[in-house]
């Protein structure tokens, strides 16, 4: 099989049992890859009640298709589990050089059954694997283990690790490889760490077959040379995701104070412009990547040693620095070095950190929770007092350790009103009440708020950000082509921002495998795969689906208090008026549960039987589904 | 005065190049702001995150100078 690795490698952690078996090429074009690999595998073999952080779940680590292909940006590594954070599917993916050295190691997925007696870490060296004692590495933050691994390994191995907080059972727990490139959603560090697996270490020399060499090289040269003047590379290699902090407060989606308004005081002190200026050492690019989007940088802070991270992008500044209050990029570059190292997602990290300081303010949570500390916004050292109490369970941080719809639910006292979330995953870094298409995304979202899996932001602004109209079929469309990027694993920037179109991803595809694949087909497989999440969650949550797509009422009824938004917020009765509208382009009943008729249209009929057996699935919609799920919004002529 | 605007994505729909397959010569009277210049060519100025020349973000107030290429830089989600 072109394309591939060949192999899928099963490793039983309880017995230390390795199994290989050929990757079957019918498997690899249904599912494409990472996200349709994983999310194929637990729907198929995690028991429904399985606890995340228990024997049952498993720990999926699986590049995509493109990935090491030499295709554009193929770098992309997947990881996947049932999330503690959301209790359903979860997948999440890295850049970085991790991915590759799998495939030319030889293998298309990596499963993790059970739990290890002790802890260890995963030794591949082509075909050599090895469950390896990680006693002297438990306990090590996650960049000072990336580092001393290499020193006792060498530099050719890509390493993967977990910091404190996985170990822990933090449910926003991430795994971070290249020295700052995060799987960070859904808690995979969490789970990874629940199996005491504290690491993975891999050195792949083979060579990965391709079908049309001579077409690939071709292909991506003439990517290359198109896409090097154009015209917003610059920028990008520049800033990188920075250039948007403040475009998004100068339009009233930067979250501020834990999202209590859209534009933040001091935003200029934690702007692109600014690390560029101040704290960026050197840009960084992923495998196969020409644009460098990555920033390294140092963060000085007068009392603190220097540190070295990999940031801060868009999101960790609007996440630990505006909802947190922070004005300072030093700051913000300092918090995401310390997420980083104990080990958790910046965007849960700074999203919880910056309710418990709306709870903190609000007298809600006290210094006695925090060990005598405070917990003021803008204060680093309150930030990183109460980072470290979560990493560690410790206190008032196991309480916060669940994430942020957990805490709210055991604090009580209304909390749950201002807690940014959807299905348990914190919201991203926008704030969605004048950007209700984004809204939406967020809440109908298999895996919760993030805006990998629709970024709804400028449909919003082409479609009228007053008008729930309209939304729908676009939410559904970009949570179909945005999360297919996922399957392929490539990057999704050369998409987005240098017009390399989807079409000429699938024609990479096609140069690579020998397939005849089309784009209709990916897209096709990207929606049985959204529809089998979609199932696998109710399955495991119960019904109805509506009850999941549930949006906080900050976005829906409390009104943006000044700004460019001020005045603004979704309303409940726009947002149900989105639901109905989603579900029926879905093809779903008007109680949001998949239909029989719309599953086996798409292959995957045992999940209408298995929807059918807990009564679950979706009454039968009135003059059928409809033949075209999701409208690619078209930009208006001028 | 002349000046040159670029743009990719979903932007250069909007932009319409005449130059090249990225840029659009306009010709403006004055020294106009970019916020203007969008607004006589009917681009919402919230398509276009800032713009970018020699190097440089220019927010919407700038003022382009006779001959000077300005990038329009479109919003995303990122990082």
């Amino acid at each position: 099989m072109y394309g591939f690795g060949g192999t899928v490698l099963r490793i039983n952690l309880e017995t230390g049992q390795v199994r290989r078996s050929p990757t079957p090429e019918s498997f690899a074009r249904e599912w494409l890859g990472a996200r349709g690999f994983v999310a194929k595998t637990i729907y198929d073999e995690v028991p429904r009640d399985a606890d995340p952080l228990g024997p049952e779940n498993l720990f999926i680590i699986a590049p995509g298709v493109l990935t090491g292909s030499f295709a554009p940006c193929g770098s992309k590594l997947g990881f996947g589990c049932i999330s503690p954070l959301t209790n359903g599917h979860a997948d999440s993916n890295m850049g970085g050089h991790l991915g590759p050295e799998i495939k030319y190691a030889g293998y298309d997925m990596i499963v993790f059954e059970r739990i290890s007696p002790k802890p260890v870490y995963l030794f591949v060296d082509d075909d050599t694997i090895e469950l390896r004692p990680a006693e002297q590495y438990w306990g090590m933050g996650s960049l000072d283990l990336e580092a001393r691994m290499k020193k006792d390994l060498g530099e050719d191995f890509q390493i993967a690790t977990i910091g404190p907080a996985g170990e822990n059972g933090v449910a926003f727990a991430c795994i971070t490889h290249d020295f700052g490139r995060q799987a960070g959603r859904c808690g995979v560090g969490a789970v990874m760490g629940s199996k005491r697996l504290k690491a993975i270490a891999v050195r792949g020399t083979k060579s990965l077959p391709v079908h049309d060499l001579p077409g690939l090289t071709k292909h991506t040269y003439d990517i290359i040379q198109r896409t090097k003047p154009h015209p917003n590379m610059e920028p990008w290699q520049k800033y990188g995701t920075a250039l948007f902090v403040s475009w998004a407060n100068e339009h009233g989606c930067f979250p501020s104070r834990n999202f209590q308004t859209t534009v933040h005081e001091g935003w200029e002190g934690i702007s692109g412009e600014k690390l560029a200026e101040e704290v960026l050492v050197t840009h960084k690019a992923c495998f196969g990547c020409w644009m460098n989007c990555g920033k390294y940088s140092r963060a000085r802070i007068p009392g603190k040693p220097d540190t070295y991270l990999e940031g801060p992008e868009y999101e960790t500044i609007a996440l630990c620095g505006g909802s947190c209050g922070m004005t300072d990029i030093h700051h913000v570059a300092y918090a995401n070095y310390l997420c980083d190292n104990l080990g958790l997602d910046t965007m849960s990290g700074g999203n919880i950190t910056g309710f418990a300081m709306e709870c903190y303010e609000r007298g809600i949570i006290t210094k006695k929770d925090l060990e005598g500390h405070e917990l003021r916004w803008g204060n680093i050292d309150d930030f990183e007092n109460f980072l470290r109490m979560i990493a560690a369970r410790r206190g008032i941080g196991e309480l916060f350790s669940h994430g942020t719809r957990a805490a709210a639910r055991k604090l009580g006292q209304g909390t749950i009103a201002f807690a940014e979330q959807a299905k348990g995953m914190e919201f991203s870094g926008y704030d969605t009440r004048w950007y209700s298409a984004q809204l939406l995304s967020y809440c109908t979202a298999d895996i919760g708020a993030h805006h990998n899996r629709s970024w709804a932001i400028t449909a919003d602004i082409e479609l009228g950000q007053d008008t729930p109209v309209g939304k729908a079929p676009v939410v559904i469309y970009l949570q179909h082509i945005r999360p297919l990027f996922d399957t392929w694993c490539c990057c999704r920037l050369f998409w987005g921002e240098l017009d390399v179109t989807p079409e000429e991803h699938v024609d990479a595809v096609r140069y690579l495998t020998g397939w005849d694949i089309t784009i209709e087909e990916c897209m096709r497989a990207s929606e049985k795969i959204w529809n089998l999440t979609r199932a696998h969650y109710l399955e495991r949550n119960g019904g109805p689906g509506r009850k999941h797509d549930v949006a906080p009422l900050r976005q829906l009824e409390e009104k943006i208090p000044n700004g460019p938004a001020e005045g603004k917020k979704v309303g409940t009765e726009n947002f149900n008026y989105m639901l109905d509208d989603y579900y029926v382009n879905r093809g779903w009943d008007k109680d949001g549960n998949p239909t029989r008729e719309v599953l086996e249209l798409l292959g995957i009929g045992y999940a209408a039987d298995n929807l059918e057996k807990r009564g679950l699935l979706g009454k039968p919609v009135p003059g059928g589904i409809p033949k075209v799920r999701g409208q690619k919004l078209k930009p208006k002529a001028m | 005065m002349v000046i040159y605007l670029r743009s990719g994505g979903k932007l250069r729909d909007r932009l319409q190049p005449d130059v090249d397959q990225y840029t659009r010569r306009v010709e403006v009277e004055g020294t106009p702001t970019l916020r203007e210049i969008l607004t006589s060519m009917d681009i919402p100025h919230a398509l276009v995150a800032f713009g970018f020349s020699q190097g440089t973000v220019r927010r919407l107030d700038y003022r382009p100078t006779e001959g000077e290429v300005v990038t329009l830089q479109p919003p995303v989600a990122g990082g």
